[in-house]
């Protein structure tokens, strides 16, 4: 059981810079008062549109980037503006202010032991760029696979390429169409990658849930391990309205009746897992991916 | 309608008076938590101090464990959201294990929400319950609108409520609240049916029953068809069915729906309700119900009111405003 300390607070933020980030994809940077804990890789906010505001609810959004300018923290967020809240938040000026509840859920795990294998689908390239810079400060090098439709959905390729590099880590990119890279997709390229690879691997992953089901089957069928973030409509985001259900694997299920518990201390539904607080980032054998939508 | 509060002079915040009755339950003020949005309380205590509020309403809780519905649970709507939920909750034997202590711990002051799909069930919760110390006061929820059995349609009928609480009332001393279906032909029919069965008090309102489509999947965007429709879109209708349950029973009255500010709350108390629950509103900014009662304070003082209390239904109906009968 993840006894999990409660950290998050709701605060105003700053709007440092917005601009187009390509690919219909914008990047935006928010400037966090003193208090607001740094978010680590995996972990999201929710974003809440000052008043008067066309939507209710605050937006969830997973953190692409946290850095220090000066004394202040700097979290970024790389993010499509394809709802009235999100075109509402690509709207903002520099200098305005946005609600900000977070840190939220459960990020990568990490540290754990493995050759690290970053599998990237379109804009979920971002947290991962982050959790390269975090194994590259522990002189872990990683495989960076990217993968999208086409090239132009390889969303901010440049910019990955360049901090790969820096890192040490080496970047295998994968469309579907062939128009970039390898011709086929992320679990092709990971069959053709993994022989070259020293086991144990460890995975972490970011895409569409269709992606992430068929790397979740991957690492279980190969014998690794694989992190992945998972998405869902959200209310609270804090665990409380209990809105955002992701189903759980037998294995999962049975874990939880013989403990009682879960990530959220006090639930502990045998069934469901809530993206929010058990998540947003799973293991691969915590979920039954038949079911997840 | 008529106002009939007089304007006076500015006083200070310290000197106004918040404190609310509901049957034995002295409240320090109105606001409470609505039950399904601040989980168990603990879940917030670490940004809002559950000591200030007028009682924390806790998660309907049923005898057994649920899971609740599958997914897709919530859906923003205009100035709203739905949710089918399900009735998820850790069930009896955690709750007052678990929830119960953590509670006591934080020095809130509990209403316990109960759920059943019978009579008998909830004779069961609060069987269990009903003398634990911990425990202010009960809210038996009749009105959840997303549970294929016991949910708001079964409890619409005022004779089952008046037999359920004469049941009910047996089995504990501390107050009973019936948190009543907005979904009614009458509300005053159920509110009336629950004084006669000896509850202490009616929340109005749950969730209106609500579909929001996907229309380019032709489904609805929740996993069941419906959900239950809460937020400020829905305040208005539940102000007019707390007037109308107010006007029509002589037990006290918890309004609920839509409420986000201190003014909001005013409205309820001013149409008749003692205490007003928070909702929604907590997803949205999680100190919300500690900023509605800072709000209402300062609102108060600033209109020389001394007392919140006299201001409970202060908008006086003249008969010739009040509703139509709907069937009449």
């Amino acid at each position: 059981m993840a006894t999990t300390t409660r950290t998050w607070r709701q605060v105003s933020a700053r709007v440092r810079t917005q601009r187009e980030y390509g690919a219909g994809f914008r990047w935006l940077e928010l400037e966090m008062p003193a208090g607001f804990a740094a978010p680590v890789a995996g972990q999201f906010v929710q974003l809440l549109l000052d008043p008067p505001s066309p939507v209710l609810l605050p937006r969830p959004m997973s953190v692409a980037s946290v850095s220090k300018k000066g004394t202040k923290l700097v979290v970024g967020f790389l993010y499509a503006p394809v709802g009235t809240g999100t075109q509402a938040i690509a709207r903002l000026e520099p200098g305005s202010t946005i609600g900000v509840t977070g840190p939220l859920g459960q990020g990568y795990p990490l540290d754990e032991p493995g050759t690290p294998v970053l599998v990237a689908g379109g804009r979920g390239v971002a947290p991962l760029l982050m959790a390269a810079d975090v194994l590259a400060k522990s002189r872990r090098r990683c495989e960076f696979v990217f993968g999208a439709r086409t090239a132009s959905l390889l969303v901010g390729l440049a910019e990955a390429r360049e901090r790969l590099a820096k890192r040490g880590s080496k970047l295998h990119l994968a469309t579907d169409d062939g128009t970039r890279g390898f011709k086929g997709n992320v679990v092709q390229m990971l069959d053709r990658l993994a022989p070259k690879l020293a086991g144990p691997l460890v995975i972490y992953s970011c895409g569409p849930h269709g992606m992430l089901a068929a790397v979740a089957r991957w690492a279980m069928a190969n014998g690794a391990r694989a992190h992945l973030a998972m998405e869902s409509v959200m209310a609270c985001g804090t665990g409380v309205c209990r809105g955002c259900p992701l189903p759980r694997s037998a294995e999962a299920r049975d874990r939880v009746l013989a403990t009682g518990a879960d990530a959220a201390p006090l639930q502990g539904n045998p069934e469901w897992a809530m993206c929010c607080t058990d998540g947003p980032v799973f293991e691969a054998r915590e979920l039954d991916w038949d079911r997840v939508e | 309608m008529s106002h009939v509060t007089p304007k006076s002079k500015p006083i200070s915040e310290k000197r106004v008076d918040l404190s609310v009755r509901i049957g034995k339950l002295q409240l320090k003020n109105p606001i409470l938590t609505a039950s399904g949005t601040f989980g168990y309380g603990d879940e917030y205590a670490h940004v809002v101090d559950l000591s200030v509020l007028g009682a924390v309403v806790t998660k309907t809780v049923t005898v057994k464990p649920r899971p609740g519905n599958a997914p897709t649970r919530v859906a923003e709507t205009a100035s709203g959201m739905l949710n089918s939920i399900g009735l998820e909750n850790v069930g009896l034997e955690r709750f007052r294990s678990e929830k119960l202590p953590r509670l006591a711990k934080l020095k809130a002051t509990v209403i316990a929400s109960i759920g059943g799909e019978t009579p008998e069930e909830l004779e069961t919760l609060l069987g269990a319950l009903g003398n634990e110390p911990g425990v202010g006061a009960f809210e038996v929820n009749f009105s959840c609108p997303n549970v294929a059995a016991g949910g708001a349609r079964f409890w619409a009928d005022p004779a089952r409520l008046e037999r359920t609480l004469v049941g009910l009332r047996r089995l504990t001393d501390r107050p009973l609240i019936a948190k009543l279906s907005p979904d009614v032909t009458d509300i005053r029919e159920t509110a009336r049916a629950c004084e006669r069965g000896g509850a202490d008090a009616v929340t109005a309102v749950n969730t209106f029953v609500g579909l929001a489509l996907d229309l380019d999947r032709m489904r609805s965007k929740l996993g069941k068809a419906t959900g239950g429709l809460s937020g400020p879109a829905i305040k208005p209708l539940a102000l007019a069915r707390c007037w109308e349950a107010s006007g029509a029973i002589g037990i006290p009255v918890v309004g609920s729906g839509g409420i986000v500010s201190g003014r909001d709350a005013l409205e309820f108390i001013a149409v008749g309700a003692t205490a007003v629950q928070v909702g929604t509103a907590t997803f949205v900014e999680p100190e919300a119900a500690t900023r509605v009662l800072a709000e209402m304070r300062t609102w108060l003082a600033q209109h020389g009111h001394a007392k919140l209390s006299s201001l409970i239904g202060a908008v006086q109906a003249p008969a010739a405003q009040e509703p139509a009968k709907p069937h009449a």
